[in-house]
C-alpha cells in the first residue's frame, strides 16, 4: 500500500506549497511595514539623528566596497569593448558608449549590488539579532514603535543616499573607462571628455537617479522587514539576512526591468 | 483591583497554550505565576503587555499607567548605553519629547540606577555587564516612567543564589517605591517564598492552583506538591518537549 505523502509528487507540491506560503508571508510583511513608514514620513515622523547616523552607514561607510566594484566593472568592460572599438575606427564613441551604459545601468546596479552586500545584510541581521533576543519586544512594551525608531531613518537613508552613491558611482566608472581607454585604445584624455559629453543627456541622469532612490529605498525596506519579523535564534538569524539579500537582489533587477521598461522602450 | 483577567485563551498551532484563564491583581500586590516550561507563563504576560493579543476573554486594569515589563535575558539595547537604556522611553515617546531637559533626565536616570544599586554606570554598554547588572538596569528601565504595573519575565533565570536574593529584594523595594502591582512569572521557589503575596500554578495552559504563597507552600494540592518537591511523579506530566 503506497502511501501518498511519500510519493515524490507529494512532497514536491508539499514544498512548492510551503514555498509560495513563505513567499506570499513575506511580501505581506513588507507591504505592511512599507505602509507604515509611508505613514510616519507623510506624518513628518522622522528622527533626524538617527537618520543622520543611517545615512552615514549607507552611504559613507560602503563608498569604498562600491567604488571598487564599480570601478573594477568599468574596467573589466572598457578592457572588453575599448580595443575593439579602436580597431574598427569608433574610438571616438568610447566615452559616449561609456557614458551611456555607466549613467543608465552600471553604476546603480552595481551599487545597489554593493549596497545589498555591505548595507543590506547588516540591516538584516542587526534587526533579526534585536527581534531574537527580545529588544524589538522591549521597544513595543516601552510603547515605542520599533518601526518609527528603527526601519523609517534606515529606508530615508537608502532613498535619499543611493543617488548619492550612484554619482560618486558614476563618476568613478567614467574614470575608470576613460583611463583604460587611454591604455588599450590609445584614446587621449580630451578625446574621451568630448566623446562622453556625447552621451550624458539630462534625462538619463535624472532617470537614473529616481532609480537609485527606488533601489535603496527597497533594498532598506526588504532588509529591515526581513530582520524585523524574525523569530527563533542563530539559524533564523542566518535565514533573514540570506533571505534579505536573495530579495533585494531579485527586487532591483525587477526594479530596473520597470525602468527600462518604462523609459526606454 | 489593578488587573482583571478573565477567560483569557490563546492557541498556537491547535494547541491551547492558555484555556479560560482567570484571575486578579490587587493594588500592592505580587502574584507569582509558576508553571513548568511551555505551561503558557511567558505567553500570558506578553498577552497582558500586548505584545500578543489573545483569542478570546478580556483584561481590565483599573490604574491609568504604563505596564512595564522586564524580560528573562534584559533586552538591553545593546547599540545602547545604560544612560540611553534607561531614558529610552523618555526620549523617544511622543508623549515625553522635550518634556525634559539634559540636567533633569540626567537626575532621573541616576535616581533609578540609585533604587537598582548601580550608580555611576551610566556611561558602560550591556556588554560590559554581568547577567545580574543587565537585569538591574533592565528594572530600571522598565520603572523609568513610574508604572503601577510591573510584569517580571524569570527576573531570576540564570542568576547565582545571592544574585537572586538581590533581584528579589529589588522586586520587593520596587512595589514599595511605586505602590505597584506586579506578576512575577518564575519557577524558582525562592523568588515565589519572598517577593510573592499569592500564587497561581499553571500546567497545560490552566489554573491547577490559585491562592496565597503559604497556602501554595503548605496546602496539599498534589500539583503543588509535586511542584515543590520537583518531583517526577504526580499529575503533572513532564513531556519530552518541554
Amino acid at each position: 500500500m503506497i502511501n501518498v505523502k511519500d510519493t515524490l509528487v507529494f512532497q514536491g507540491l508539499y514544498y512548492i506549497t510551503r514555498e509560495l506560503k513563505d513567499f506570499l508571508i513575506t511580501l505581506g510583511n513588507i507591504g505592511y511595514d512599507f505602509t507604515k513608514v509611508l505613514f510616519y514620513i507623510l506624518r513628518l515622523r522622522v528622527n533626524l539623528k538617527a537618520l543622520i547616523e543611517q545615512s552615514s552607514r549607507f552611504a559613507v561607510d560602503s563608498l569604498p566596497i562600491t567604488l571598487t566594484i564599480v570601478g573594477m566593472t568599468s574596467i573589466i568592460i572598457s578592457m572588453q569593448i575599448a580595443p575593439e572599438l579602436a580597431k574598427q575606427g569608433a574610438e571616438n564613441y568610447i566615452g559616449m558608449l561609456s557614458a551611456l551604459v555607466m549613467i543608465r545601468e552600471l553604476a546603480s546596479i552595481m551599487a545597489g549590488f554593493a549596497i545589498i552586500s555591505m548595507i543590506g545584510s547588516s540591516f538584516a541581521s542587526e534587526l533579526a539579532s534585536m527581534s531574537v533576543s527580545e529588544q524589538i519586544d522591549a521597544m513595543r512594551v516601552l510603547r515605542v514603535d520599533p518601526v518609527e525608531y528603527l526601519i523609517v531613518p534606515r529606508f530615508l537613508a537608502g532613498v535619499i543616499m543611493m543617488p548619492v552613491v550612484f554619482i560618486v558611482a558614476s563618476f568613478t566608472g567614467l574614470l575608470c573607462a576613460g583611463y583604460v581607454s587611454k591604455l588599450t585604445a590609445d584614446l587621449s584624455l580630451l578625446n574621451y571628455i568630448d566623446s562622453l559629453w556625447r552621451g550624458l543627456y539630462v534625462r538619463d541622469i535624472m532617470i537614473a537617479l529616481l532609480k537609485s532612490a527606488f533601489f535603496g529605498g527597497t533594498i532598506a525596506l526588504i532588509s529591515c522587514s526581513s530582520g524585523y519579523s524574525t523569530r527563533g535564534g542563530a539559524k533564523e538569524v542566518g535565514e533573514s539576512t540570506t533571505r534579505a539579500v536573495v530579495w533585494s537582489f531579485l527586487a532591483i533587477a525587477i526594479w530596473d526591468y520597470i525602468f527600462a521598461a518604462l523609459f526606454y522602450l | 483591583m489593578t488587573i482583571k483577567v478573565q477567560n483569557l485563551t490563546k492557541t498556537f498551532d491547535n494547541k491551547k497554550v492558555l484555556d479560560n484563564i482567570s484571575f486578579s491583581v490587587e493594588d500592592g500586590e505580587t502574584l507569582g505565576v509558576a508553571g513548568f516550561s511551555g505551561s503558557g507563563k511567558s505567553t500570558l504576560l506578553k498577552i497582558i503587555s500586548k505584545l500578543l493579543s489573545a483569542d478570546s476573554g478580556k483584561i481590565e486594569t483599573t490604574r491609568n499607567s504604563d505596564i512595564a515589563m522586564t524580560f528573562q535575558y534584559s533586552a538591553l539595547f545593546d547599540f545602547l548605553d545604560v544612560y540611553h537604556n534607561i531614558a529610552f522611553p523618555l526620549l523617544e515617546r511622543r508623549e515625553f519629547k522635550g518634556k525634559y531637559n539634559k540636567e533633569e533626565l540626567k537626575k532621573i536616570v541616576a535616581q533609578k540606577l540609585k533604587i537598582v544599586g548601580l550608580q555611576g554606570i551610566e556611561n558602560k554598554f550591556p556588554s560590559e555587564l554581568s547577567g545580574g547588572m543587565q537585569k538591574r538596569v533592565g528594572f530600571a528601565r522598565a520603572i523609568v516612567t513610574n508604572p503601577k504595573i510591573i510584569l517580571y519575565d524569570e527576573p531570576t533565570a540564570g542568576l547565582d543564589p545571592v544574585s537572586s536574593t538581590l533581584i528579589e529584594d529589588y522586586i520587593n523595594q520596587l512595589k514599595k517605591e511605586l505602590n505597584a502591582s506586579c506578576i512575577v512569572v518564575t519557577h524558582q521557589m525562592s523568588t515565589i517564598t519572598r517577593a510573592c503575596d499569592k500564587v497561581i500554578l499553571l500546567y497545560e495552559g490552566k489554573i491547577v492552583f490559585k491562592g496565597t504563597t503559604e497556602e501554595f507552600l503548605k496546602g496539599d494540592n498534589p500539583y503543588t506538591r509535586q511542584f515543590i518537591t520537583a518531583s517526577i511523579e504526580g499529575p503533572m506530566e513532564i513531556k519530552s518537549t518541554t
